[in-house]
Order: structure tokens, then sequence, then C-alpha cells
């Protein structure tokens, strides 16, 4: 027995000294390949027009209409996915009912589905002479070639995000916190309001996050349903497009150096954006973190 | 704020388990303690109580109403439930001033910093709960279910992950609860001893029914069955049937005739036995073992398996394992099982 156990000691932490490195090495490795895909094209991108184009990007009246129409819609989406996501999120959450299981995928169809098809499945929709095209115009909602549709085609691609990240967040809050805080006077709703809530709200605001970038980034629907957009009404006064389908215009017209300028400065907003929630939650700034940073 | 509660009969389903029927009387002041087993259905119970369960028969009543159908939130009931439940995106004061705030109370300021100070937990005021000890967690427990004036403090397992001063503190804390705010106290535990540091009466709890009701005295001198004996602390526990065989005269036979046919228990015996007139019993050493309490002996007589204690200081020599060694049972020390004791758990 004393032989037995008494070799290993001896040369067990030798071991972990000398596997340790290479380990780390082989993680450093792996994760560093596809950082540097994530970063080259970027890169590629930001260097093939000169930084001078950024600025008269900027500066075109075309850019800032699609940034103007790209943030505003991806707003509306982001709004749709916290009135009707989290809500959904919460319900699957906390009951069970039958059918959750059907429902669920269903959540998770559009995620799956190319983005194409959501175009097409609208456009059929509410193409001229069907009862949609009829109904949403009548309702002052139009949809095709109108900011309406491209909302509806974010709505429709993003708030899945937000219904999964709520959902997962909600059932990850101890049940027994919300009985204790209801035990000491919390009806249902203030439960929900001063317990449930903040501490689901890190998890959520991650999934609006993701919803909101997977809405700035959508193209495949709104290329079908919205690719010309009249801000003011179908086919009245000027026409814009979101960021995404004008980059891809640039870009067919054999502009690559205007492509280039316009997606760098896209990429730059959309990265600042991302940054500073980053930092906000770094610092403490944002409340959903409180309580995992203190002293 | 004291009340006088009532269950009566209360019964309640989760899944396929069945709890009940449970009664119980809590009068201001006096701690009740809940045992059993893992899966007995202490937790079940409490929540029934506190309103997170449906009782599907009987009643609770508070001051002679019946509450059974009332919101957790109207029913002021004291609950900490298992962990605690504290409020992990709070400070300790923002935890101890929540039931008041919610109520919107005028004199929350004031009440918190006083809560605060009589817990000693004024230095700590702005921490937040995951960066506190598990006794400091304890009693921002209680200081906020005593925020909200409760007229019953219902407590799933008080020393949960408490290191062994931490209890001591937790007893002390809970003694003063108990004089100071004559609110009936429930507690739920799966540890006899430390129930009795604390409780005037006890529930035993099997498979959510209830297989023993009574005081801490009773507890120990008479208890209900073999399971029950096991789980106050009895070492020493054999059913009808281990004491069956054993020739006239040998140990099992003189086990037998003193309690008649029921199963017996007893506390272990001291070595060496004091004088007296109590036959000897001599029996082989299977285990020797060191406790605060003095060494722990298992010795096996009469084909029973017998612990014996030399308690502390402890004189040498210590018995070796396979020596046989000589005891004696005082009779009176002797608790017969009742008829049921044969069907404790898988028996």
């Amino acid at each position: 027995m004393s032989r037995g156990v008494g070799a290993p000691p001896a040369s067990a932490p030798r071991r972990h000294w000398r596997t340790g490195p290479l380990w780390l090495a082989l993680q450093l490795v792996l994760s560093g390949s596809l950082l540097l895909l994530f970063v080259v094209p970027i890169l590629a991108l930001f260097t093939y027009a000169p930084i001078g184009d950024l600025f008269s990007a900027a500066g075109s009246a075309g850019v800032r209409a699609a940034l103007w129409l790209t943030f505003f819609s991806s707003g509306l989406a982001v709004l749709a996915a916290v009135l009707f996501g989290i809500p959904m999120g919460y319900l699957l959450a906390r009951r069970s009912f039958r059918g959750r299981s059907i429902v669920e995928s269903l959540v998770a169809l559009p995620v799956v589905v190319p983005h194409l098809l959501v175009g097409l499945g609208l456009f059929l929709l509410v193409i001229r002479g069907t009862p949609g095209y009829e109904f949403t115009r009548a309702i002052g909602f139009p949809v095709y070639d109108t900011i309406w549709g491209v909302v509806l085609v974010m709505i429709f691609v993003s708030a899945p995000y937000t219904v999964l990240a709520s959902e997962l967040s909600f059932r990850a809050v101890d049940g027994r916190v919300i009985e204790a805080a209801r035990s000491l006077g919390a009806g249902p709703a203030t439960a929900f309001l001063t317990v449930t809530l903040p501490l689901a709200l890190r998890g959520i605001v991650a999934g609006l996050l993701l919803s909101w970038a997977r809405a700035v980034s959508e193209i495949g629907g709104l290329l079908v349903i919205a690719y010309a957009v009249y801000p003011a009404g179908p086919y009245n006064g000027p026409v814009t497009s979101t960021i995404s389908v004008y980059i891809y215009n640039v870009f067919q017209n054999g502009n690559l150096a205007d492509a280039a300028a316009v997606s760098s400065l896209f990429l730059l907003i959309a990265f600042v954006l991302f940054l500073l929630v980053r930092i906000g939650e770094r610092s403490g700034w944002v409340p959903w973190r409180r309580g995992d940073l203190a002293p | 704020m004291s009340s006088e509660w009532v269950v009566d009969g209360l019964e309640a389903d989760l899944d396929h388990f069945h709890l009940g029927p449970v009664d119980l009387t809590l009068t201001p002041g006096r701690a009740v303690a809940v045992l059993g087993a893992s899966g007995a259905g202490k937790t079940t119970l409490l929540r029934a109580l506190a309103g997170f369960l449906r009782v599907t028969r009987g009643r609770i009543l508070r001051d002679g109403v019946d509450i059974s159908e009332w919101e957790p939130e109207e029913r002021g009931l004291g609950y900490v439930p298992q962990g605690l439940g504290l409020l992990p995106h709070r400070t300790v004061a923002g935890n101890v001033r929540y039931p008041m705030e919610i109520r919107a109370r005028a004199d929350a300021g004031p009440r918190t910093r006083e809560l605060l100070e009589r817990f000693h937990l004024g230095p700590l005021a702005q921490r937040y709960p995951a960066r506190l000890s598990g006794g400091e967690q304890q009693r921002v427990a209680i200081a906020r279910a005593l925020a909200a004036d409760p007229g019953l403090i219902v407590w799933d397992e008080p020393w949960q992950g408490l290191d062994v001063l931490a209890r001591h503190e937790l007893g002390s804390v809970l003694d003063d609860l108990r004089a100071t705010e004559q609110v009936p106290i429930v507690l739920v535990t799966h540890d006899p001893a430390l129930a009795f540091s604390i409780a005037d009466s006890f529930v035993v709890l099997t498979a959510g029914r209830v297989r023993e009701q009574c005081d801490a005295l009773t507890l120990m001198a008479a208890p209900a069955d073999a399971f029950v004996a096991r789980f106050v602390g009895f070492e020493n526990v054999f059913e009808p049937s281990a004491l069956a065989g054993g020739a006239p005269g040998s140990f099992r036979s003189w086990l037998r005739q003193r309690v008649g046919g029921d199963g017996v228990a007893f506390a272990s015996p001291d070595l060496p036995g004091r004088d007296g007139s109590d036959p000897i019993w001599e029996g082989k050493v299977r285990s020797v073992r060191p406790t605060p309490q003095g060494i722990t002996i298992e010795v096996v007589a009469d084909e029973l398996m017998v612990t014996l204690r030399m308690p502390s200081p402890v004189t040498p020599p210590l018995p070796t394992l396979g020596e046989r060694v000589a005891f004696r049972i005082d009779p009176a020390s002797l608790r017969p099982l009742r008829a049921a004791g044969g069907r404790g758990p898988g028996g």
C-alpha cells in the first residue's frame, strides 16, 4: 500500500507544472484563431477605403437617411420585443401548459429559417389584392416598401432572442427568494417588479441587445418586402433603405470603396454602442448587475 | 403582534406526495420543531402554512379566523425559506427595509436602523448578501422577517450551512427572539440535536404523516417507535424481530422480558459499567471511535450490535478490536417502543 500511494504525490505536481502552460497555449491558439477570423475581414473593410471616405460617407444625405431608418426601425423592433417578448418569456418560464414545447419550437423557428423566406411569406400576405393588403392599408400601416414592413421583418427575426433570453433568465430566478418576498407582504405584481424582474434583468438586457443586433443586421427579408422604403408612405416622397440594403446596392453597382466606407462607418457605430453597454455593466452604472459587483 | 395559530387536519398534495392530516397548536413565545428525514414533507408543510401550496383539506386558523385560502402576503407570517431567500440585488439595509417599503410605512427608516442595531448588522448595512458569512445572512433574514411584524415565524432549516460557532450564535438569537417577541416559531430541521436546543415541542413527520407529536421530555422518555427513537438520537434501537431468539438467560431474552414483546431503545451504557445488581453482559468489540462525549465502542453481544460509551475523560487502556468487554444496562434506561415499532421506514 505504501508503495502505491507513495509514488504519485511526488510526480503529480511536476506533471501539472508541465501540462499547465501547454494547455493554456492550446486555449490561446484556438480562441485566437477564431478572434482572428472575426477581426481580419473587418480590418480589410476599414483599410480598403481611405479614412476620408468614411467621413464623407457620414456626411452623405443618403447614408444618413439609411442609418436613421435602420436605427429607428430597429428601435421599434426592440420596443416590440420588450412589450411582447418579455411577457412571453415569463409565461414560458413560469407556467406549464399543454403544447408548451410546440410554442417553444415556434418561437425558435425564426432563428433557423432563412430570412428570405420570412420576406416571401410576408410578401404573400400583403401583396395587392389580398385581404392582408386591404387590412394593413385600412388601418394606416401599409407594409410593402414602407417603414412598417421593415419593422415587421425586424420583429420577426429579432424578437425570439428576447423571448428565449427572458425565459431562461426568469427561470433562473430562485423561486424561494420570490416566495420570501411574497410572505413579507408583496403581492404578485409587487414581487414581480421588485424581485423577479430586477433579478432577471441582466439576462433580459443581454437578449434585447442580441435582438437589436439581429434587427440592425437584417437583410434577407428586407430584400423582398422593403427593398425600397418610402418613409412618407408608399411611393410618396423620398426613397431610402436600411443600411444593410444600402450597402448591398452600392456593392451591386460595383462601387467597392463606397461600400467599404459605409460598412466601416456602420461597424464603428455598432461597436461603440456595444462597448458602452459593456463598460456600463462593468462599472455598475447600469442597475442590472448590482449585487454581483458590490464590495 | 402575537396570535395563536391552530392547524386543524391540514392536508395538501404536491405531485404524487400527500401531506397530512396535520394538527398543530402554535402559541406565542413557544417554538415547535418539525423533524423528519429528507422527503418527509417538512418543507411541504411550511409552504402550505405560508400559502404557497393549496390546502386540500382542513383549516389554518389565526386567532380563530380561517386563513387557509388567503394569499401568502395576507397571512402575516414570516416565512424564511431554505437558503433564506435574501434579495441578492439589495443591500443588508435594503433587505431589512423591504417589507416596510412595500407597505409604505412611514417609520421604515428608524425601524430599519433599530433592527440593524439589534442584530449587530450596522457595520454591514451597505453590503450585499453575497458578501456576508452564513451567520450574518441568518441575522439579516431574522431582522427582515421581524420588520414585517409577523404573527408567526416559519423557518426552513435554520442551521443549514452554518459552522459550529454560527450555530451557537443562532441558538442564542432564537432564544432571544422567543423571549422578546412573543411570536410562535415553527422550525424545520433534519437534525434532532439542534431541534432539542431550541424547541419546546416536536412534530415528527414520516412520508407526509405525523408520526409523533409531543414535548421534548416525552419524546426522550417514550419514543413512539423505532424510527422516532433512532431519529431523536437513541444509539441502541431494536425492533421486536431483532430481539427474537436467544437462549433463556441470554442478553436478548433478558431485553425481551423487560419490554414485554415490544421493541426497545436505550442510550449507550457507560463502560466500565457501574457496580450494581444488573446482570453483566459480554460483547466483542467491533469498532472504537473517539467523539467529543468520549469514546464510542460498538460491540456484538448475543447477535445484537450494541453501542457503549467510555465517558470523557477516558482512562486508558482503550479496548482493542476483537477484545471481549463486559457491560451492564440499567433497566430504568430501557424505553419500550409501542406496537407500531415494527413498521419503521422500509419495514
